[in-house]
């Protein structure tokens, strides 16, 4: 048990879509290990990207329950699901969310200062030349290429060095070599030690991942 | 990289919607602080007229209403006379150290009124102790002289020695002197002997008013009422005046000042809807914030910075305009309010310049108030899903 970095345990979530009652997500059971690389695949509406967000606590579950890092979070206070998210988890999103007006080095830095966390330099810069986006820390958004700007969300998602990284299509506006690049990183970084879940619709690039997690209409198909 | 620079960048990001917004609270600002400005310097400025005039109270014919004594001051006309017997009653009264008859008359030259003052010149400058003048004084018993005020002498290029054909009959009239500038309605006026001007305008035997100055100012009440009991009467003091304009000027300051909340109220409602407009397009923004480690308060402490950023620019903006265009606001003004006392009616105070931050700083604490509390209750994937209401 040990192992276990998150679980989710009954976890369901209903949502009014006008009069119509959407059950996105039906009593999901997983467990995801320290250091695993997991993919979430399914068709869309499956449900895949509404149990990212459940697990990372981006929003509130209708019911059942998730422990984070062996703490419960039913019942969390918004500052202690904050807290937690901000200690324990990195976000990458398929729309890069980057702010048009900060530089490459601000985005990757945004998180730290919601943190309280100082800026320090050496990390920042070790960030970016990981991500080989030294050359641009002082380009804006608008300057950068589709895998650049997915590559400042993965260094942003990084910052606050979480534990775990949850990451939306990430390759879902990439051409094929890009994403084949991002998810490489991803594999360097789960080789780091760092554990990762992946949503996509890619099955090939869902292969490469150590445990593949099929989901249909809410539930877990194959895991 | 802090909140007030995150803010700042966020702002210069629809530069034109920023600006517009900045503009709309400046035109508040301006418009706030200019009036406030011109409230307290019109009431140092009218208080120091009225002192300035050396005049304690007028003797006016009775039905004579106050304002008329405000024209008086001023150089209206109204259409009644005392008599030289009312003058002997007045000067018989105990505690009076001057009463000095007047008579004044308004005639027009190029369609501009010119007022005349008709004057016994060693009771005036009793009165008026500060007049000082370029050439000399006439006599009292002089004809053909008069003294004019400096204002008055550079608006038509008069010169010391220069002769006018003065009055319906065209009567030579010899400039004998020019008032130094006293910065009050004096500097506007003719002067001349009081004997020379009933002549010229055919009012022999008849005085417009009787300027009195008292001897002590605690007397002034039990003398007043002396004086009413003369037949033709009617005494009104310089706090009555000052108090009869100050209720001409509230009428025309309420209206004012109804413009202003007016203008405040539309300026608030323009800078809400900016604020909720753009945290609206940026409510995915601020869900991915919130995804990678912002509070609710860290959202809506960006928000408040930001709109404290512009009303405080806007105040910043509008004080600026107001301080460089007090003296456009003073001319608005003048016209649009019954008397206007000379000098400078804005009064520049650095308490009120404090007002008006303060009154900034809460438009814009106020304003953001609700998208700020409904973007930090929503939960990041609300935020990223939907837009606020």
């Amino acid at each position: 048990m040990n192992d276990v970095i998150i679980a989710a345990r009954g976890l369901a979530k209903s949502y009014s879509r006008g009069s119509e009652q959407v059950h996105a997500l039906k009593a999901v059971d997983l467990s995801i290990n320290r250091g695993e690389f997991v993919s979430i695949v399914g068709p869309s509406g499956s449900g895949k990207s509404t149990l990212l967000h459940l697990l990372g606590l981006l929003e509130t579950p209708s019911s059942g329950s998730i422990s984070l890092e062996g703490r419960e979070t039913a019942g969390l206070k918004e500052r202690d699901l904050v807290k937690a998210r901000r200690g324990s988890v990195g976000f990458v999103f398929q729309q890069f969310l980057l702010l048009p007006t900060l530089t490459v080095q601000e985005n990757i830095e945004l998180p730290l200062l919601f943190s309280r966390k100082p800026v320090e330099q050496d990390r920042i810069a070790g960030i970016m030349e990981m991500l080989e986006l030294s050359h641009r820390a002082r380009h804006l958004p608008h300057q950068l290429s589709g895998g650049e700007m997915q590559r400042v969300s993965i260094g942003r998602a990084l910052v606050n060095e979480p534990r775990i990284i949850m990451a939306d299509e990430p390759t879902g506006n990439l051409d094929t070599a890009t994403s084949e690049k991002i998810y490489g990183l991803f594999k360097k970084l789960n080789n780091g030690g760092l554990s990762l879940i992946v949503v996509t619709h890619n099955m090939e690039l869902a292969g490469r991942s150590d445990r593949m997690v099929r989901l249909r209409d809410g539930q877990i198909l194959s895991n | 990289m802090n909140i007030f620079s995150l803010a700042a960048k966020n702002l210069m990001r629809r530069h034109v919607r920023t600006g517009l917004t900045v503009a709309g609270v400046a035109i508040a600002i301006a418009v706030l602080f200019s009036l406030l400005s011109f409230n307290a310097g019109y009431e140092r400025q009218l208080g120091g007229e009225l002192n300035s005039l050396g005049i304690h109270m007028l003797a006016v014919p009775k039905g004579c209403p106050y304002e008329a004594a405000s024209l008086i001051i001023h150089g209206g006309v109204i259409p009644k006379y005392l008599s030289y017997s009312d003058l002997e009653q007045v000067q018989e009264i105990d505690g009076i150290e001057v009463a000095s008859p007047m008579l004044l008359h308004q005639f027009f030259k190029d369609d501009k009124p010119h007022i005349v003052y008709g004057i016994n010149i060693e009771e005036q400058k009793a009165l008026k102790p500060w007049w000082k003048v370029e050439g000399r004084y006439f006599k009292d018993d002089e004809t053909g002289v008069m003294i004019v005020g400096r204002s008055l002498a550079d608006k038509e290029n008069l010169k010391v020695g220069q002769v006018l054909d003065f009055g319906p009959d065209k009567v030579p009239t010899t400039i004998v002197g020019i008032l130094e500038r006293t910065g009050n309605q004096d500097d506007e006026f003719h002067f001349l002997p009081l004997g020379a001007a009933q002549r010229i305008f055919g009012k022999e035997g008849q005085l417009t008013t009787i300027a009195i100055r008292v001897k002590d100012l605690s007397n002034i009440s039990d003398i007043s009422k002396k004086l009413e009991q003369i037949p033709d009467i009617q005494v009104v003091t310089m706090t009555q005046v000052m108090g009869t304009i100050m209720n001409l000027v509230g009428s025309a300051q309420a209206l004012l000042f109804s413009v202003i909340i007016i203008a405040l109220f539309i300026s608030a409602v323009g800078i809400i809807n900016t604020l909720i407009m753009s945290v609206n397009e940026r409510t995915r923004e601020f869900g991915m914030m919130k995804a990678v480690g912002a509070s609710g308060w860290d959202v809506s402490r960006l928000i408040v910075v930001e709109t404290l950023i512009i009303t405080l620019a806007g105040c910043a903006v509008g004080l600026l305009v107001a301080l460089v265009g007090s003296k456009l606001v003073e001319s608005f003004v003048r016209g649009v309010i019954p008397y206007s006392p000379g000098g400078e009616l804005i009064s520049i105070d650095p308490l009120l310049i404090l007002v008006c931050i303060g009154f900034a700083l809460a438009i814009g604490l106020l304003c953001s108030v609700y998208p700020a509390v409904k973007c930090a209750r929503l939960t990041p994937m609300e935020a990223m899903r939907s837009d606020l209401e």
